[in-house]
């Protein structure tokens, strides 16, 4: 009988091999498509090249700094944009190949399954950021260290932000079917003009300044321009920019919890396997 | 013992009412079968004691425990096969068994993969990616995936329903295989009333969201005076044609 060939339920070894079954399934799904290896390289490479040489151009016009600024928004933008995209990517992954219900039936708790999609988003993440940091460096001498110390809180709040929008968009896809999937790849681009990626707040007109003060990433670009400036980690806006984030990502889990239990309710989960 | 009990299950959506005050059992090495036309509720039942619809009323008790409440531990004691929902057909059938053995927290994964693909004769083409399956293989890595964790309960939506009849009948000479040795329970919908007859211990007709007869295939042949299953089906569904369309005349 079942007891005997499964791992005790609520155990953390079970709790590690759902998880690590996401995660897996992503992995072979990966593995087996050309396409989206070459996905993880190919959008963030194309961007950093564009934006490299536009920089190289205006710097030799002499504007000041534009080549390290520019291309240190490309890079942080490709991290909280592929932080959304890849995890979303993976999500509807289980909807393209009508598996969710199987998903769904199984024993995984929404949080294993967010978990270990997320997880795996993160694995393919730093191996795009990796190659285009090292693309950066090897072309325009742009070394993505010389953020120096604030470049792991810089991280970590752009990847916080862009899973949270990645869980919002779950919720969404969940809630109205597969024709809301663009915002997999959309979602993130509605917080591109807040965020500053390649211009400070304050040439914003009022009202988008205050939009940007209630979004974790403008702390990060406003910080980056003030580190590559040569002025110090701007910690007390990477502190204001994490509790935001504590925001982002409790609302992210609270809407993505009742999704859930809305398609569940309205029978909207069975869809997916018609 | 009961391994299944659902209690006066209703489900509304919007106006209309998919399941209407259903309550059932299933024992242990029991197989029982829900029949009835399309739109009955036969699904709606199946997806909320999946989990994967929340009733409006009434209770899904699952090896004695309320499945509202006891989700994770239910579930990975039971697992489910349907015509209707895949896996992921990028994958190879030995890596989509190997991802659902660790969902289901299998202890050894690799050696109970092993095991299933001999069960359901699928060892050539466990290299294979499943799309490239045909119907009744790919229905055979569904059955495959939904014994990973020796469930006590099976539930099967249509299993054999793209199936030739020469697979058709295997796959049920395995499922009830099953049921004997292991003393597995299985809740099993299907249009095909040989099917049903021949595997069914108890058979429930459901109409408009309603049970509308219990009882083996003998036992609901004579009830209704009929020869065999397909009149009792045929029954059952004009029935309520006929008050559908008196329904629509008087609303004209």
């Amino acid at each position: 009988m079942s007891t005997a060939v499964l791992l005790p339920t609520g155990s953390a070894m079970a709790r590690r091999r759902r998880v690590f079954a996401v995660i897996l399934r992503d992995f072979y799904v990966l593995r087996r498509s050309t396409a989206r290896i070459f996905e993880v390289v190919y959008w963030p490479v194309i961007e950093l090249v564009v934006w490299g040489y536009v920089s190289v151009f205006l710097q030799t016009r002499q504007v000041p700094a534009v080549a390290t600024t520019l291309l240190g928004g490309v890079l942080l933008w490709q991290v909280l944009f592929r932080a959304h995209s890849e995890s979303s990517v993976g999500f509807l992954e289980d909807i393209w190949s009508r598996n969710l219900l199987n998903v769904f039936a199984a024993p995984l708790a929404v949080s294993e399954y967010l978990t270990g999609i997320i997880a795996f988003g993160a694995l393919k993440l730093l191996t795009g950021i990796a190659i285009m940091a090292g693309i950066a460096f090897a072309l325009y001498g742009f070394g993505i260290f010389s953020l120096g110390p604030a470049l792991l809180p810089f991280l970590a709040v752009l990847l916080t932000m862009g899973w949270a929008l990645a869980i919002v968009t779950f919720g969404i896809i969940l809630r109205f079917g597969q024709g809301a999937e663009i915002l997999a790849w959309a979602l993130a681009f509605v917080f591109q003009p807040f965020a500053g990626v390649f211009y400070p707040v304050h040439v914003l007109p009022p009202v988008m300044q205050a939009i940007a003060k209630v979004v974790p990433a403008s702390y990060v670009f406003e910080g980056m321009r003030i580190v590559l400036a040569g002025g110090g980690v701007p910690w007390s806006n990477i502190g204001i920019a994490a509790l935001l984030n504590l925001l982002y990502a409790a609302g992210a889990l609270w809407f993505f919890a009742r999704m859930v239990a809305k398609v569940r309710a309205n029978g909207g989960l069975s869809r997916f396997g018609e | 013992m009961a391994i299944l009990e659902t209690r006066e299950l209703v489900k509304r959506f919007r106006q209309m009412t998919a399941v209407d005050g259903v309550s059932f059992t299933v024992n242990d090495g029991e197989v029982v079968g829900l029949l009835g036309p399309n739109g009955a509720g036969k699904t709606t039942t199946l997806h909320m004691i999946l989990g994967l619809v929340t009733p409006d009323s009434g209770q899904v008790l699952l090896f004695g425990q309320d499945l509202a409440a006891h989700r994770a531990e239910a579930l990975s004691r039971l697992n489910f096969a349907a015509g209707y929902v895949n896996v992921p057909g990028a994958l190879t059938v030995e890596e989509n068994l190997t991802t659902f053995a660790h969902m289901y927290a299998v202890r050894r994964p690799r050696q109970r993969v092993s095991e299933v693909v001999d069960l359901l004769d699928l060892r050539d083409l466990r290299k294979r990616r499943v799309r490239l399956l045909s119907s009744g293989q790919q229905t055979r890595v569904q059955l495959a995936k939904a014994l990973l964790n020796e469930p006590q309960l099976l539930v099967l939506d249509e299993p054999t329903a793209s199936l030739d009849p020469d697979v058709g009948d295997r796959i049920r000479e395995l499922l009830l295989r099953l049921v004997r040795e292991k003393d597995q329970a299985m809740l099993i919908t299907s249009h095909n009333m040989r099917e049903v007859e021949r595997m069914c211990d108890r058979i429930h007709f459901m109409s408009d969201g309603r049970i509308v007869a219990t009882g083996s295939a003998a036992e609901l042949s004579a009830a209704y005076e009929v020869d065999n299953l397909e009149e009792v089906f045929l029954r059952v569904a004009r029935k309520r044609t006929r008050r559908d369309q008196e329904n629509l005349k008087g609303a004209l």
